[in-house]
Order: C-alpha cells, then structure tokens, then sequence
C-alpha cells in the first residue's frame, strides 16, 4: 500500500491544481455557463407557454399535424379553383401553382427523414386524433428546402391576392380568397426559426417601464446603502469601546441580518399595514404621514418603506464590518495626534477615515451589489407596486421570465442586470485596487 | 485612551437595542392576542393571551415541513460547499500553484454575480435534470451562492495557520495530502465550522431559486413558505406573525451560540488585520 501510494505520489503543484480543479469546475457550471446561456436565449423569441417556440431554434421546422390537416382542404379548394378558372386567362398561373406546391408536398411525403412521420401524423389527422406528442407533430426539415417552400407559398399568396382584387365575379373571388386562405395555413404550419437578433434589445431598451424599473433600483441602492454606510458608521463610532453588555449588542445586529428577508418583509408589511400596522400608526400620530395607509398604497411611501426596512436589516452588518476594521486602527496614532494637538473632528478626518477607507470601500461594494440586484423585499412587501413604482429591475425580470413566461425577453432583463453589476464591479475595484487580493496569495 | 462608557453610551446602547429590535418585540406581542385585538388596538400588551394563533399558523400551511426542507436543503449545501470549497481554498493559500489571483478573482466575481442572471438557464438545467420539486434542485443552483463565500473565507482562515508546522510535518515525510488531513484541517477546525454556519444561513435566506424551481407546497423552504401566509382574502396577522416567530427562533438560537463565531467569519474577509 505505502509502494503504490509513493508510485503515483503527485507534485505539490499538481495536488494544488487537482485541488481546486472541482471548485472552478462547479462555478463554471453554475454560473458561468448559465449568464452565457442567458446571453444567447436573449436573442430568441422564446416563451415556455407556446409549443412552437419553446425551444431556441436555429433551424426550420414543420408542424405536421396543422400541415396534413390543411393540405387536405387545400387540395379541395385548389381543384374547385381549377375548374371554376377553366378557360380564363387565370388557369395556367393557377395550375402552375398548384404544380409546384405538389411538387414541394410530394418532397415531403417522400423525405427520408419526415415521410414516415408524416404519414403516421396524417394517418391520426384523418381519423380525428389529436396529436399531444410533440415529437411527433413537429418534423424537423431542411433549412434552405423550408425556405424554398416559403418562397413558393408566399409568391403564390400574392399571385392570388393580385386575382382576387381585379375579379369581378363575386362567386370566382370567393373561391380564390378560400383557397388562397388554405394556402396562407400551409405557410403556417412551418415554423420559422425563433432567432431574432436584437429585437428583444430594441424593445426594452425603448421601454419606459425598463427605465423606470432601473431608475427604482438606483433610487434604492443609493439611498439606502448612503444610509446604511452613515448609521453604520456613527454606530461603530460610539460603540467602539470598553463597556458591559457587548453580547447583547451584537445579538441584537446579528439577529436581523441572520432572518431571511422574505420572513423580515413579512414582518415589515405588518408593521405598515394600513389598518393595524403599528409603524404606519405611529407615523400617522407623529406627523409624518398625513394617513396611515400612505406607507404601502403610494409610490414615494412604498418606495420609502422599503428603504426604511433595508437599512434596518443591513445597517447593523454594515457598523460591524465598520467596527472590525475601527479595532484595527492602532491607539498609537491617536495618542500620537492629540499630543500634537489635533482636535475630535481632525483626528476623525486625518486618522479614522484614511485607516477605514478600505474596509468602507469592500463593505460599500458588498452592500452596493447586494442592494442593486433587491428582490425578495420588494417581491413580498410591494410586489413592485402600487403601480410598478417600487419595481426593480430583477422583480421585473421574474415577472417577464416566471409570470409571462417569456425566457427570450426576460433575457434580456438578466443580460442588464449582469452588465450593470460587471460595471460597479469594474468601478469599485479600480477604487479599491489590488488590496482585495494581495494578503491572499 | 479607551473611551469610558458613561450614562449618555448607555442610554444610546439602549435606544439603539431598542430599535434594532422593535419588530421582533411587536411581531412577537401581536402573536399572543385574540384576533379580534390585532384589528382594533394599538395596545402594546395584550389582557387576554392565547397560542390560538400559533395553532393556526401550524393547522393552515406545513410550517414544520418547511422547516425540515429548510434544514435538509442548506445542510447538504453546507456539506458539499465546504468539502470542495476546503481543497481550493488549501490550494489557493498554501500550494505553490499559478494564477491564484485569477482563481480567488473567479470566485469573486462568481459571487457578485445577480441570481437574476441565470435564474432561466439554471430552471431550464434543473427542469431537464427533473430535479424540480427536490432537495438537489435547489442544492445545486445554491453553489452559485455558497461555494465562493465558503473559498473566500476558508482562504482567510487557512492563511492565519502559521507555515512551521507544515513545514516540519513535510520535514517527517507527510504528503501534502495528509498534511491537509491531519495538520492543517484540525488546526482550521473552527474557521470551517464558522464558515459553515455562514453558509447554512445564506442558503437558509435564499429566495429567488426556492421560489422558482421548488414550486410544489411540499417541497417549499422557510422564505417562500412564509410569504405565502399572505396570499388569501384577508391577510391573518396572528398566524403570519405566530408563524414568523416559530420560524425566527432557530436562526435566534443559532445567533445567540454562535455569535462570536459569526462576527470572526463576517468580518475576516473584508479587514485585513
């Protein structure tokens, strides 16, 4: 056993790289696969509530059971076509059409790999049994066969209708118009590929609601991560010092960052509540708000109470990562100061904030990403409302992902949210610079 | 020069207590009263107590199974974060390995990432692995959040283990392996429990992926579970507040033991010391 082991005794290096081999493996399979995947679904139109683009596709596809069931009552239309157009100018274009669609049916029933499956489809479509295997209705067919078949179709739609509106004869327009209309159904019953492009871009980008939503979540981070940063800094100012009862003040700041934040905007939504919500009561008495129903049932109320609740369950965090990095800053320099005569609010200024600015910084960057991508708040206190006021960009995106199901437009919501994240990354480590890493390696 | 605590710090300490823990003091006296009270008074103190509330709260959804799925989804989080994230985090910090600041700005990155952003290829993943409405649909999307925090705190805690040792466990022959195994992981014992009451809580907390892909009533953790107390004609404060107490407890008792510990792990990583 200690011969083999020694035999396949691996170098430190490369015990080091196996090491952490598993780590970058899972990251890149949960994370960073899936932001690249959600670049790519948002150039498609893709919604999970409609069988013909549930899927991103880049090729054609035919939906058989619609096919079969209007090629047959295109054939009938067709042939009363023919014979009502015997003998007019009318007919050889007519026939021609009707040529080259068989043409394009017979390639079809012929196809190595949709003949069969078309039969069978056609089979069940004869018989009135609805097709419910997706497999099975859906025929996957040639790219450029498709397109050509299309062509056909459409340049046939146009001939009709060109027929149709110089016809006099209300019996002779009628029969163009219902074959043209089985016409129309074939070039339906192809499935397009759901590759858009931009598209999806173009329309959110130029939507209010995007802007308004984004707006929302700036408002948000700023507002409450400046509050958290200045309450946090006065609390760890004024506890940072010898007393009795530290247990109870840090159980007392952790307890609110440790409760889910679904379960604190539960709580909160009580305490707001309209009717027998303490906090809106209270506020009411004071003052402050002319009604107590104002907290939830306006904009700027809604939008402040969730502020007020944010600060309230990060604020505590952010005095104590405040307060370690308070504990680090040597007494030394202080006495130092006061011996040369620097006054309270100088030596704050002068030694306190320069000390800390790292620390501000990582917990500003913490906190200012944790508040950009709010979810759980605003989805159970406000659900984004009244009115979309108070909806961030990630509710919005949930509600285009989940509620419409619409992963190819959803996408595009994610793909803003990444990108707004990666930028105040990019920025707050520029600030920070290479200190974050520098005592790990 | 210490500053000495005098009257005016503690009545400070007190009205800053106070606030900090106002919801929890009022969510609490709410769910003792009769439900008529709830509706009609502000009164702080109820005359007449009652659990009716709290019987409600357990009788109209399974808030015990919640807690059990809770419980088994971020203790099996727990266990495969820690597990992996402790090799890298070894590696990273005690190996003589290349790009370790690529790595560690991976990991970092991996952790800023918006749940948001993967949120749909992630259900897709889950959906065709048929894992939703399961403990490992929600474990696996729940890596995006706990492997990176576990690394980035593991690396903090294995880097204070002073060299000497591993160097005289090297001198006697031991493989790096078991140096890992027999020096180095007892010594780091307690940075790798605070690191793993750490990451229970994040997955404890999370929202967005136990809302989304563990949507059937039984398989649903704390978070959603709770939230969706409200979603009936009226809104039944005694059981939502009843039930928020049955479900704060656990986490309060984790706290109260664990305080110190959690302190340590919160701020290693952003203060350098």
């Amino acid at each position: 056993m200690g011969d083999k082991k020694k035999k396949f005794q691996l170098s430190e290096s490369q015990l080091g790289y196996l090491m952490v081999l598993p780590a970058l493996i899972l990251i890149f399979a949960v994370t960073l696969w899936p932001v690249a995947q959600s670049f790519y679904n948002s150039m498609f139109d893709y919604r999970l509530n409609d069988p013909t683009r549930n899927q991103t596709t880049l090729s054609y596809q035919i939906d058989l059971e619609r096919y079969a069931d209007n090629y047959f009552f295109y054939e009938r239309d067709m042939e009363q076509l023919i014979s009502e157009t015997e003998g007019t100018e009318m007919e050889d274009t007519v026939v021609s059409i009707q040529n080259e669609i068989s043409d394009y049916h017979q390639m079809i029933v012929e196809s190595d790999n949709i003949g069969d499956q078309f039969a069978i489809v056609d089979e069940m479509v004869i018989n009135f049994e609805p097709v419910n295997d997706n497999d099975l209705k859906y025929g996957q067919i040639d790219n450029s066969f498709s397109e050509d078949y299309i062509d056909v179709l459409e340049s046939a739609d146009e001939q009709l209708g060109t027929f149709f509106e110089q016809e006099d004869d209300e019996d002779l327009a009628q029969t163009i118009a219902d074959a043209n209309a089985q016409i129309g159904q074939l070039d339906r019953s192809m499935i397009r590929p759901n590759f858009i492009g931009l598209q999806n871009y173009g329309k959110y980008l130029t939507e209010a609601r995007t802007w308004s939503a984004m707006w929302n979540t700036v408002f948000f981070t700023v507002i409450s991560v400046f509050f958290e940063l200045i309450i946090g800094l006065a609390v760890a100012l004024v506890i940072n010092r010898a007393f009795i009862g530290r247990g109870a003040v840090r159980a007392a700041v952790l307890i609110p960052w440790a409760i889910p934040t679904a379960v604190s905007a539960m709580m909160w939504s009580y305490l707001y509540d309209g009717q027998s919500g303490i906090v809106a009561h209270y506020f009411e008495q004071l003052g402050l708000i002319s009604d107590s129903s104002v907290l939830l049932s306006t904009g700027s109320g809604a939008m402040f109470s969730i502020i007020l609740a944010d600060v309230w369950k990060t604020m505590p965090y952010m005095a104590l990562l405040l307060l370690a990095g308070l504990q680090t800053i040597s007494e030394s320099l202080y006495e130092a100061a006061e011996v040369d005569g620097a006054g309270k609010v100088q030596r704050f200024f002068y030694i306190t904030l320069p000390m800390l600015k790292s620390a501000i910084l990582v917990a500003l960057l913490f906190r200012t990403l944790d508040a950009f991508r709010v979810f759980d708040l605003i989805y159970v206190l406000t659900g984004g409302g009244p009115a979309n006021s108070t909806e961030s960009i990630s509710v919005y995106a949930y509600q285009v992902l989940f509620a419409q199901q619409n992963f190819g437009e959803g996408s595009v919501l994610s793909v803003i949210m990444f990108v707004s994240v990666a930028l105040i990354s990019i920025l707050f480590i520029k600030l920070i610079g290479s200190d974050l890493f520098e005592d790990k390696k | 020069m210490r500053k000495k605590a005098g009257l005016p710090f503690y009545i400070f300490l007190s009205i800053f207590i106070f606030v900090t823990m106002f919801p929890f003091i009022w969510v609490f006296l709410t769910s003792l009263k009769p439900p008529s009270e709830i509706f009609s008074s502000f009164a702080w103190f109820t005359t007449e107590p009652s659990l009716n509330s709290y019987i409600n709260a357990i009788q109209t959804r399974p808030l015990f199974l919640y807690m059990w799925n809770s419980i088994a989804v971020s203790g099996l989080t727990t266990i495969l974060a820690i597990s992996v994230a402790s090799l890298a985090a070894y590696a990273v910090t005690r190996l003589p390995i290349k790009f370790k600041g690529t790595i560690l700005g991976i990991v970092l990155a991996a952790a800023m990432f918006p749940q948001i952003a993967i949120i749909s290829p992630i259900f897709n993943l889950i959906q065709g692995l048929g894992l939703r409405n399961s403990y490992m649909g929600l474990v696996i999307p729940y890596i995006t959040i706990s492997l990176p925090l576990a690394i980035w705190i593991l690396a903090t805690f294995f880097k204070k283990i002073p060299y000497e040792l591993e160097e005289s466990a090297k001198l006697d022959g031991a493989t790096p392996f078991q140096t890992f195994r027999k020096i180095i992981f007892p010594l780091a014992a307690p940075g790798v429990f605070t690191t793993a009451i750490l990451v229970f809580i994040a997955a404890w907390n999370e929202f967005l992926f136990a809302l989304t892909i563990n949507s059937d009533d039984s398989w649903r953790t704390i978070p959603v579970g709770l939230s969706l107390y409200q979603s009936q004609f009226t809104i039944p404060w005694g059981d939502i507040t009843a039930a928020t107490v049955i479900v704060t407890i656990p986490i309060v008792i984790i706290v109260l033991i664990f305080q110190r510990r959690i302190v340590a792990g919160l701020t290693s990583g952003s203060v350098k010391e």
